[in-house]
């Protein structure tokens, strides 16, 4: 006898993360566990279940806000009770590429902020970089704090009808999701404690530690204990939650930047006992809008005076300014020959492949194809602004025709990849559904990789897009000790 | 066991220095003991990295530097499981001391019986691993007693050589640090015709107090060639039988084989040099 | 402490205070409305709450036609009680992590229970009880307050906001009476005693013995009774000194030394004086320097010396709004 949640499980001929390309009745080995567990639960059980998550997110304000959302704002990230399971030996594969990712970037940034070596060899065209909106003139030259730029990397990853790992994009700006991370987590262990007991899952609790010694490890005054602070835009960002998720985690204060003041270069914050010297800020505000005096004139969520303070050398910031030409999508294209040039390695991990809008033989592939392609803009994260051509109209392509053509730079094209799914609860019982995987890499001393990440899941049926601002869900992650 | 090593070195030059041309050897080799699963080597000021294998097998980087820089900072990161590889009640005992001969002519073992860079085969040191052999006629236990005399009649010093100091200076003061006891075990073994070998590497300190000296940096060791059982590593900084803890960067007839580091560059030398080893086990 | 973090922690606290005692005020005016007053037009009723609430020209505008539903849900008077739970929560909100879960929950379930529309129709269905749940919440939020956080300068800070609150909202619910011209009648006079929740503690000390003079003595000097002016500047005046660290007595900024001199007065007139010079005089005077006295301690904590020329023109203008 099938257990009865699974009665009518199709997997379509998709991936499927419990499955694989067998028969749906039949799961992984590691997944055996969780679907005999899974088939033991009434119907009842589960909806009572999946109520009682949903009332504890939105009671503890386990909430992220959607722009462009009249009703006002805040909503739960739904989540799926189904865990996300990643054997030993595919988390070490995962784990040392995105290590080698996160030096390689890194390595790229110091370097076309100093010699620019990799341009001059000619392996990356000089006008990407210099065409990226987020190229940072400001910081050439600059000796940034410990050779660090990116500190907090979130880089996505996707499975495609093989069940091959891809890496689809490096957040280097600032990823958020870790504290969902860090939630799903509890509450998982808080609605099922039985299915969690005894399957050796790692933990990931010490997310917040790291974090925090990796801030620690960037000031600028070692003589002391430093003072960090995260600077978060204010309550209406949607990601609000999480920042003082993390600050409260870490022990440190949440700051806006009108407690800040920068005076004669150096940064402070206003306490009720005066002011108080800050050595490094976790900022979860956007280059743009951290100082009004250097970039964005309008931005009120930043600090007059924090770049001058920063280019001294007296506050260090993480992620480092102008990381952004890191996680352009054009750039994206090039970190294999990143790794290549400065590690002299293969990638471990391997990038989907990308026609460059701005090559004047993949522009014209790209238009004549835009019907199996997915579009993205260059400099756009959160999923805003890009179109899957497969369910596009011809309106919307003839859009993304006149767009591109007038602007190639900022626009690149990757083949419509069939994202692996995972059963998820859905209204009719349990179905598959697409998931991606959201880890967080922290750079300090070392690079640090917490195990597991955010598996996002397109809750809408046949979506691809996973991102909480436009309907995603999440689910945890187990990654198993061996 | 699977190992987590991060190996970073940091040189500051008092004034700008350019052209530096350099060789790393910070890669670990796999062979039947241990498996590198991966291994990350970066540098800054960043660089293009390039790749060879030396003659004895080592994977060397090299990279240049030609623009003006006031550091230097080189850095590697690997994960490696290892094999158990000692079995206390299967040491290779039963070589006689005589069967030595036969290997002499083998050329794979001449490197190792001759005397090199740092190591001397001469008299002084002939008379001494004469005396420690003592009534000995097996090779292996031979070599056990070598790396015992070392770790019980040197004494464990790190202010006293460089790292040029030469193995007749070592046997003649009997103070030193790995690299030291590792230069005088060779000559000891190579006087008395046992194919020995300079190994560099780290190890992970099992021990609950750390009291294993040497973890705090790159390690080294010896290796001797048993007939018929293959090479043995001893590590007479720590009087152990190389087992699953040790972690091989590399092999070679002595220290300057198998340096870490070696470059040269116009300008003044470093005013500092910080390295930091760690070495973590991974479950 | 960040200075916005404690500015938060007291505008949080007084809002939650505010909503209680407007409950209060609604409750106990539609009672006595139930009494005496069907004779009277609704909007003459209420207009003298309204007019100590300085909300008379919001509630033309609004539109409605009954006080007690413009006073709990106005959305254009920042005052309405949906607004200050609105208004507290948004401070909690950007101070999340100082609070513990209970009093974010507490106080993030009565937002939700305005959002969702359960509010207005538990108000359609018993407005008794619709007052009591909001009475009800501030008493298990200022409960939760003092039993779940440390005792440091944040809590002092969620205290000095609760006091000044109270402190504000008794010397108005006394003003209504003095506003009412002729000697307030006994139903009034017991409705401003229980809007204060005074009424029994009153009996005990007074034995019934019913006069504009002795309520306003209760309610202005009582040594003991927690909504009392005098309690409550004393609160207000320790807290300020722990906060400081300077003993009571000395001061060591301006809300301190106006704080000072307010609890003197409040310690050494006795009610004859008072009364002489006008009830509604005397607790204009109050009502003023504690407005001060919440200035003062912005410009001591929240601002930097150099901010408070340039903004306190402006800030002042604000705060005013703000308590009215």
């Amino acid at each position: 006898m099938r257990p009865f949640p699974f009665e009518n499980y199709l997997t379509e001929g998709f991936f499927d993360e419990m499955f694989g390309k067998g028969h749906p009745h039949k799961p992984l080995k590691h997944y055996q566990e969780v679907y005999n567990r899974l088939g033991r639960l009434e119907s009842g059980e589960i909806l009572e279940k999946r109520s009682q998550a949903d009332s504890s997110f939105l009671e503890h304000g386990v909430t992220f806000t959607v722009y462009g959302d009249e009703e006002g704002t805040e909503k739960i990230f739904p989540f799926d009770l189904i865990p996300r399971i990643i054997p030993h030996s595919e988390w070490t594969v995962i784990d040392q590429g995105l290590r080698q990712r996160m030096l390689a970037l890194n390595l790229f940034l110091h370097d076309i902020y100093q010699d620019a070596k990799i341009l001059s060899d000619g392996i990356i065209p000089t006008e990407v970089i210099q065409s990226s909106s987020n190229f940072r003139k400001e910081m050439v030259g600059f000796d940034i704090p410990k050779d660090i730029f990116i500190q907090v990397c979130g880089s996505d990853l996707i499975r495609d009808d093989s069940g091959t790992y891809f890496v689809l994009e490096d957040n280097a700006r600032c990823p958020s999701g870790a504290s969902y991370l860090l939630e799903n987590r509890e509450i998982m262990k808080k609605t099922f404690p039985q299915t969690f007991q005894g399957m050796s899952v790692r933990s990931v609790e010490e997310y917040p530690e790291l974090l925090l010694k990796t801030l620690e490890n960037l000031s600028p005054r070692q003589s002391q204990k430093p003072v960090c602070v995260v600077l978060t835009p204010g309550v209406y960002n949607s990601a609000y939650f999480e920042h003082t998720f993390l600050a409260r985690q870490m022990g440190i204060e949440i700051v806006e930047g009108r407690d800040l003041i920068a005076i004669d270069e150096f940064v402070y914050m206003r306490t009720t006992h005066g002011l108080v010297q800050v050595d490094v800020i976790y900022r979860r505000v956007d280059d743009d809008f951290l100082d009004p005096l250097f970039f964005n004139k309008d931005s009120m969520l930043g600090v007059p005076g924090l770049m001058n303070a920063y280019l001294r050398g007296n506050v260090a910031l993480a992620n480092g300014i102008g990381t952004g030409v890191a996680d352009d999508k054009v750039t994206y294209a090039y970190v294999p020959e990143m790794i290549k040039y400065y590690l002299d390695q293969e990638p471990i991990l391997s990038n989907v492949p990308t026609f460059l809008c701005w090559r004047e033989k993949d522009r014209k592939y790209v238009l004549e194809n835009l019907k199996s392609l997915v579009i993205k803009p260059a400099n756009e994260s959160g999923g805003y602004g890009m179109m899957v051509g497969s369910s596009s109209s011809e309106k919307e392509r003839q859009e993304f025709k006149d767009r591109i053509s007038s602007n190639p730079r900022d626009y690149i094209a990757q083949p419509i990849i069939s994202l692996s799914r995972h059963p998820t609860f859905c209204e009719d019982g349990i179905e598959g559904r697409h998931v991606d995987l959201r880890p967080f890499i922290l750079y300090g001393k070392d690079i640090e990789i917490v195990p597991g990440g955010l598996t996002r899941v397109a809750l809408k049926k046949n979506s691809l897009i996973v991102n909480s601002s436009q309907g995603g869900g999440s689910k945890d992650t187990w990654v198993l000790k061996n | 066991m699977r190992l987590y090593i991060h190996h970073k070195t940091h040189y500051r030059y008092p004034s700008p220095v350019k052209d530096s041309f350099n060789e790393l050897r910070l890669h670990p080799l796999s062979n039947q003991w241990q498996k590198c699963e991966s291994c990350f080597v970066n540098v800054f000021p960043t660089s293009r990295l390039h790749k060879y294998l030396d003659l004895n097998g080592n994977l060397v980087h090299h990279f240049e530097i030609p623009q003006d820089h006031s550091k230097l900072i080189v850095e590697s990161r690997s994960t490696i499981s290892t094999h158990k590889r000692v079995d206390f009640e299967s040491f290779p005992y039963g070589v006689s001391m005589k069967s030595l001969r036969e290997m002499e002519g083998k050329a794979d073992c001449r490197p190792y019986l001759q005397s090199s860079s740092y190591v001397e085969i001469n008299p002084e040191a002939w008379r001494m691993a004469v005396d420690v052999q003592g009534e000995s006629k097996d090779v292996f236990q031979t070599a056990y007693l070598i790396m015992e005399f070392i770790y019980e009649r040197f004494e464990y010093s790190k202010a006293t050589t460089s790292v040029h100091s030469h193995a007749n200076e070592i046997l003649s003061t009997r103070k030193g640090v790995c690299q030291d006891f590792a230069h005088a075990a060779l000559a000891l073994c190579r006087c008395l015709g046992i194919p020995a070998r300079y190994v560099s590497g780290y190890f992970y300190d099992h021990t609950r107090n750390q009291s294993m000296r040497g973890s705090e940096a790159s390690h080294a060791w010896i290796e001797v060639l048993v007939n018929g059982h293959g090479w043995f590593g001893l590590d007479p900084t720590n009087n152990r039988v190389v087992d699953e803890t040790y972690v091989i960067l590399g092999t070679g007839r002595d220290y300057k084989d198998v340096a870490p580091i070696t470059g040269t560059y116009y300008g003044r030398l470093p005013e500092s040099m910080e390295i930091t080893v760690t070495v973590k086990p991974l479950q | 402490m960040l200075s916005r973090v404690a500015d938060n922690l007291y505008w949080m606290s007084r809002y939650v205070e505010r909503a209680e005692s407007l409950a209060r005020l609604v409750e106990v005016r539609r009672d006595t409305r139930l009494e005496t007053g069907f004779g009277i037009q609704s909007k003459k009723f209420w207009s003298s709450s309204l007019s100590a609430l300085y909300a008379e020209e919001f509630f033309q505008a609004d539109g409605r036609t009954e006080a007690d539903e413009f006073i709990l849900f106005a959305e254009n008077w920042p005052n309405s009680i949906r607004n200050c739970i609105y208004f507290a929560r948004e401070n909690a909100r950007m101070v999340r992590d100082q609070l513990s879960d209970e009093i974010w929950v507490e106080l993030n379930n009565t937002y939700l229970f305005f959002q969702s529309g359960d509010a207005k129709k538990t108000f359609k269905q018993s407005p008794s009880h619709f007052s009591q749940r909001i009475i009800r919440f501030s008493l298990v939020f200022q409960g939760l307050v003092d039993a779940t956080v440390h005792h440091d300068e944040g809590w002092r800070f969620i205290s000095l906001g609760k006091y000044l609150e109270r402190a504000d909202q008794t010397s108005r619910i006394l003003d209504t009476l003095s506003l009412i011209g002729s000697e307030p009648s006994r139903t009034d006079l017991i409705g401003a005693l229980r809007t204060c929740s005074a009424l029994s503690a009153y009996r005990k000390r007074f034995r019934g013995e019913l006069s504009l003079r002795n309520v306003a003595e209760f309610l202005l000097f009582s040594q003991d009774f927690p909504r009392s002016m005098r309690f409550a500047i004393r609160r207000i005046d320790s807290y300020l000194h722990e906060i400081s660290g300077v003993p009571s007595g000395n001061f060591s900024n301006e809300a301190e030394r106006l704080i000072g001199s307010t609890l003197a007065t409040v310690n050494f007139t006795d009610i004859a004086t008072l009364m002489d010079k006008g009830l509604h005089q005397s607790i204009d005077e109050l009502q003023t320097k504690l407005i001060e006295v919440g200035q003062r301690i912005f410009e001591t904590y929240v601002l930097l010396p150099f901010e408070i020329e340039s903004v306190s023109q402006k800030m002042a203008e604000q705060t005013q709004a703000q308590q009215q």
